[in-house]
């Protein structure tokens, strides 16, 4: 197991917090990595730090402006203006002290990431501190500042030319990243999001499929409010495996939003915790067979983060390194007492959901339909090229 | 909006003189339904609609003439020409098309052709009117058909440091109600959509109640 995976992160990571009652919370960090000492699944000792971006790292994807941006407002220094230019100081992305380095640093743990697997002989790599999937080149959108899957892909695709696959499994669009590469055919990307009519940022419609050299390379799969587990994971399997015998990428690079349970108070999808041990077995199945098990495992939305995100974020630290028959184990007593009081929520007891914590769904089958007939749109482009 | 502002300015023209043939080639070649025919001065004199050329196409269940296809376009091209001018209103001309059950209308300025809109532009700048380009989240109330609504709701996200994407106001299904649509520049709406709740309005979207 050891040097197969590894799992990045440094106290810096936790600094990106807007305020007191943000809904974006790192303290579910804090929360997944005792969880896994306590099943004894994560050695502390072995944690890798990450680091801070540097400018010129930033630079890959963000504007320089923005970036200055960033920093004013880190020091204090800023106008009105920035709130609706640069996207800093509303109400999603408040400004805090020292914004710029905690971003930077979500950024530098995914780049470490990178560096593990392409420098030092590791096949997989975590950040849970990354998976800002929002940010754009010179704006931040939806709790993102710094987007650091798009920074790593570029860092990728110029330092080591690798064909990368990014897959995004957030409830929300996975919009920063899919425009930053929307027209390099050498970067494929997929979404699975509940549809834009139904949340934020609206976009990731099945007809974004990118422009120009990058047609064809952008897919998305906008998912019914309501989704359950066996609909939203048919899509995933059949989508991802399909784009990935297409695309052939070297490098697989997973967003592992933990927001698509029914728990989460931000959106309407109905997963369970099912839902989050699945996908990176497909994942982890994918790396081997197409990319000599390069896998790079981000983190990203995720709201409840007391029910929901420590037991779907360990899940895929488990999944990496082969430990999944803990979860057949119960939660360790030990984490639920440590926790339970500054919870609101009754802690759970073991990993698998009950099915009884989903509310009745009456149009279960029509959502299902629905959602069969947005991933048969959105595999269109690979069609269309195999009849070619 | 304007429609100068949305118009496609390149436009993709022919002469009365171009052959049906080669004005059929020049549609499928730039993937476009409808041509302008202009003389030697860009007057618009016709307009010629793949709907035309396929009128005048023999049927595929004979055999076929292709010499009627060498024909020029002025003996098939509709001459009664409707365009638009350049400083129309976007909804003006949306709503000649829809009268005269047209889906292009070129757009002249003192008689010569300066652009054209299709019904497709006009679906991308709906798309753009609503905002659905955009990060945002859909935010949809039905208030009072009283003045001052739309103003006290936009106070209200104003004070939860929100930026308007764009707004839509329209008659609810009573003639007593308005309803209001926001695009809004935020991934958490529950603050602002409990303050609203407060104040006693109510919010249709999202409301998870219904579609459950």
């Amino acid at each position: 197991m050891m040097n197969e995976a590894g799992f990045i992160f440094s106290p810096e990571q936790l600094k990106y917090k807007f305020s007191e009652h943000h809904p974006f919370n790192q303290k579910r960090l804090i929360l997944t990595i005792d969880l896994l000492e306590k099943v004894n699944a994560l050695d502390t000792n072995t944690i890798l730090p990450a680091r801070m971006a540097t400018d010129s790292e930033l630079l890959l994807i963000h504007d320089e402006d923005y970036i200055r941006a960033v920093k004013d407002a880190s020091a204090g220094k800023t106008t009105a203006s920035f709130a609706t230019k640069y996207g800093i100081g509303t109400e999603d992305t408040p400004v805090f002290p020292d914004m710029h380095e905690a971003a930077a640093w979500l950024v530098g743990g995914t780049l470490s990431a990178v560096d593990l697997v392409f420098e030092h002989g590791f096949k997989h790599a975590l950040n849970l501190g990354g998976g800002l999937h929002h940010g754009f080149r010179g704006k931040a959108s939806g709790f993102c500042v710094y987007n650091d899957s798009s920074i790593a892909i570029e860092y990728m695709r110029r330092k080591y030319q690798a064909r990368v696959l990014y897959i995004d499994t957030d409830a929300h669009h996975g919009d920063g990243v899919q425009w930053a590469f929307y027209d390099d055919p050498e970067v494929c990307t997929i979404s699975l999001h509940e549809s834009g009519r139904f949340l934020f940022p609206g976009t990731g419609s099945v007809n974004e499929r990118g422009t120009g050299d990058g047609y064809g390379y952008s897919f998305n799969v906008p998912l019914e409010a309501f989704t359950e587990d066996n609909s939203f994971l048919y899509a995933y399997e059949k989508i991802f495996r399909e784009v990935t015998k297409f695309f052939k990428p070297d490098v697989i690079i997973t967003q592992n939003g933990a927001d698509a349970h029914c728990f989460d108070p931000l959106t309407h999808l109905c997963g369970t915790t099912k839902m989050f041990f699945e996908i990176p077995k497909l994942a982890h199945e994918l790396a081997h067979e197409y990319c000599d098990g390069r896998w790079i495992a981000v983190g990203g939305g995720g709201y409840d983060i007391w029910r929901v995100v420590p037991r779907a974020w360990s899940a895929l630290w488990l999944e990496m390194t082969e430990q999944t028959s803990i979860l057949k184990e119960p939660i360790p007593e030990s984490w639920i007492s440590r926790w339970q009081s500054e919870s609101k929520e009754t802690l759970p007891t073991s990993w698998y959901d009950e099915d009884s914590i989903c509310p009745v769904i009456p149009r279960r089958n029509e959502i299902k339909r629905k959602n069969e007939r947005t991933l048969q749109s959105a595999l269109k482009s690979i069609k269309e090229r195999r009849r070619k | 909006m304007m429609v100068q502002d949305i118009m496609i300015k390149d436009v993709i023209f022919i002469d009365e003189a171009t052959s049906i043939k080669e004005a059929f080639d020049k549609m499928e070649h730039h993937r476009i339904r409808h041509l302008p025919v202009v003389n030697k001065e860009m007057e618009i004199i016709g307009i010629l609609s793949d709907r035309d050329i396929r009128k005048a196409s023999p049927s595929i269940l004979e055999d076929w003439r292709y010499e009627l296809l060498d024909r020029p376009v002025n003996e098939i091209m509709n001459k009664n020409v409707i365009t638009a001018l350049p400083f129309d209103f976007v909804e003006e001309a949306a709503n000649t098309m829809m009268e005269h059950q047209i889906s292009c209308l070129p757009i002249e300025d003192n008689g010569q052709l300066i652009g054209i809109i299709t019904d497709t532009d006009l679906l991308k700048t709906l798309v753009k009117l609503t905002g659905a380009d955009m990060p945002s989240s859909r935010l949809e109330i039905e208030v009072p058909n009283e003045s001052g609504m739309l103003s006290e709701v936009a106070s209200l996200i104003k004070k939860h440091n929100i930026n308007i994407q764009s707004v839509l106001v329209y008659p609810g299904k009573e003639l007593d109600k308005k309803i209001l649509v926001f695009r809004l520049q935020t991934m958490n709406l529950r603050p602002l959509t409990q303050s609203i709740k407060n104040i006693g309005y109510k919010v249709l979207w999202p409301d998870l109640e219904m579609k459950i």
